[in-house]
Formats: structure tokens, C-alpha cells, sequence
């Protein structure tokens, strides 16, 4: 019963983040680097000043969290052509030198903080090779004989 | 006295074994999971992964598009990564149904009318399933992703049914015993 009750705050709060704030970002990669982004790296709790106000704190923490999970299986099952097309946009959203972005995320894997905790250990390990995969194919666009045969 | 074909076959079993084994040593070093590969308390990895995610891993669509940009690294990085990804599912469907055996095993020491024709079947799924996990382990490395798609999926399939199997039979447990409670 009061798992129900509470379940309707966290569907608004969660179309709230949605309608507000996620459909400012351009792509699904975009939506979930920014989502782990609001997420303590210690403690693991997310926080969202605007989402708790609007709220509680408990069900922004909750929202954001479910948010986090869901664009990860959404961005960890998509086709490696769109991942690489969206790897782009945010990239350019990014506004930084390509060859300094491609360098610096293939050095410093920064996607991997991107991965919820809990997830399945099949898709972790998916979505961590097709970011590998995309950044390559990024790598051979902007330069393409380094990969090319 | 062995005959050369028997020589043979047991050469290649052998073959096959080290590179089971070799392949899980490796996963596990790269994947870190305990000793039942599973994850401390971690009750989400007892389920299999969500079939899409596995037809994602062994299907086409992504070699296809891979095989277009037409760069042999891009192609052997592919088939490295898709490689290393579908032996963690192979590791991860290996420890759901160890641990669905587990369950079903303390569930049949409590349970006092045990049907013959569902512990067949249970065991006989189990028995398919590590073989079939095997099997993939061993291949996945050998002929690629692609080519195990049927048999993936196959496995996918059957790990579903053995978990309702199991899930039908501890139901079915837990009303006998209820019902048993109230008639005493």
C-alpha cells in the first residue's frame, strides 16, 4: 500500500525531470552522462536541487535514480550506428576539439562512471564495449587511416 | 587398445576442455565474480540477462554495419569486444541456472510428494543448459559471435522455462504446505 502511494510521486517527479530538464539534452547519451552526473560519488545517492524542492528529496533521489537506470538500457541496446551518431552529437554538444575529446575518452574511459549500480552484468559489459567501439568509429572518421587496413 | 578415431575424438574433447577452461579463467579475471559467479549479494545477477540485450550480442546488425566502414582493426576490435561481451552472458546464464538447480534442490528436500516426470524434466534441462554453456564457451572464440544466434537464443528460451519450471514447482510446494498447516 504504501509502495502504491509512493509510486505516484516518484511517475511525477520522474516526468517532471523528463518534460523539464532531459528534453533539453539533444541525445540519450547525452540524457545519461547527465543523469549519472547528479549522482554523489560517494555515497551513490542522487540529488537534483529543483526535482527535491518541486518534491522530496526521497522521491527526486528515487525519480533520478530509475531515470539513471532507464536511459542506461535504452543507450546499452541501441545499435552500434545510432551509439556512434549519438556519440557525435554529444560531442559536438560538448564544444570540444574532437581529436582532444576522442583522445581523452579513450585514455580516461569517463562512460564508465555512467553505469548505474545494480545493473545487469551482461549490459554493463555491452555498453562499456560498444562506447569502446563507437569512439573507434569516431577515431576512423576524423582520421582514417590510423584503423583503416 | 585405443583406435586412432577414439585418439582422436578424445584429443579434441581434451581440446575443448582447456579452452573452457582457459576462456573462464580469463572471464573471471577480466569480470571479477566470486567463486559461483555470482556477485556478492547481488540478487539481480541471478536472473539471465534480458533476451534482447542477447540478440543484440550475437546478431548481425552490427557486423553488418561495422563491415561498411570497411576497416579490418575496426573489425577484429568488434569481434574481440562482442566476443568478450557474450562469454560474460555465457558465464552469467551458467550461474542463473546453477543457482535455479540450487533452489529447486532445497525446495525438493522439503517437499514429500516429488513427482518423477518434473524432476526429469528439470534435470534434464539443467543437464542441456551446462552442456550448451559449455559448448558456447568453447566456440564463441572459434566461429564467432553470428553463427551461435539459433543456439543463444535456444539458450535464452530454455533458461526461461527452467526458471518457470522451478518457480511452478516451488508454488505448488508452498500451497501444499499451506493447505497441509490448516488441515493438521
Amino acid at each position: 500500500m504504501s509502495t502504491n502511494l509512493q509510486r505516484v510521486p516518484v511517475q511525477e517527479a520522474y516526468d517532471d525531470l523528463l518534460h523539464r530538464t532531459l528534453s533539453r539534452i539533444s541525445s540519450d547519451l547525452g540524457r545519461l552522462i547527465y543523469l549519472a552526473s547528479t549522482r554523489d560519488y560517494n555515497s551513490g545517492n542522487y540529488h537534483h536541487e529543483g526535482l527535491a524542492d518541486r518534491f522530496s528529496e526521497e522521491v527526486a533521489r528515487k525519480a533520478l535514480e530509475d531515470a539513471h537506470r532507464g536511459f542506461f538500457y535504452r543507450v546499452s541496446g541501441q545499435s552500434l550506428e545510432d551509439l556512434a551518431e549519438e556519440l557525435e552529437i554529444y560531442l559536438r554538444s560538448s564544444r570540444e576539439d574532437a581529436g582532444t575529446f576522442l583522445r581523452t575518452w579513450h585514455k580516461l574511459e569517463p562512460y564508465r562512471i555512467a553505469i548505474p549500480t545494480d545493473v545487469d552484468p551482461t549490459v554493463e559489459r555491452l555498453f562499456l564495449c560498444n562506447v569502446r567501439l563507437a569512439l573507434a568509429i569516431l577515431r576512423l572518421r576524423q582520421e582514417p587511416n590510423p584503423l583503416r587496413q | 587398445m585405443i583406435s586412432g578415431f577414439g585418439a582422436l575424438i578424445l584429443a579434441v574433447l581434451l581440446l575443448l576442455l582447456i579452452i573452457v577452461w582457459v576462456r573462464a579463467a580469463s572471464t573471471r579475471r577480466e569480470f571479477p565474480f566470486t567463486g559461483d559467479g555470482l556477485r556478492p549479494s547481488d540478487d539481480k545477477n541471478l536472473n539471465a540477462c534480458p533476451p534482447e540485450f542477447v540478440s543484440r550480442i550475437f546478431g548481425d546488425d552490427d557486423i553488418e554495419f561495422i563491415s561498411r566502414l570497411k576497416s579490418s582493426q575496426l573489425e577484429k576490435l568488434f569481434r574481440q569486444e562482442r566476443n568478450a561481451v557474450a562469454l560474460v552472458w555465457v558465464q552469467q546464464t551458467s550461474s542463473a541456472v546453477r543457482q535455479i538447480m540450487r533452489q529447486h534442490l532445497e525446495t525438493s528436500r522439503q517437499s514429500e510428494d516429488l513427482e518423477f516426470a518434473t524432476e526429469a524434466s528439470i534435470f534434464l534441462q539443467y543437464a542441456q543448459l551446462r552442456f550448451i554453456c559449455a559448448f558456447l564457451f568453447a566456440l564463441i572464440d572459434l566461429v564467432g559471435t553470428q553463427r551461435l544466434r539459433s543456439l543463444a537464443i535456444y539458450t535464452v528460451n530454455l533458461t526461461e522455462r527452467i526458471g518457470e519450471t522451478q518457480r511452478a514447482f516451488q508454488l505448488a510446494a508452498q500451497t501444499r504446505e499451506i493447505s497441509s498447516a490448516r488441515s493438521s
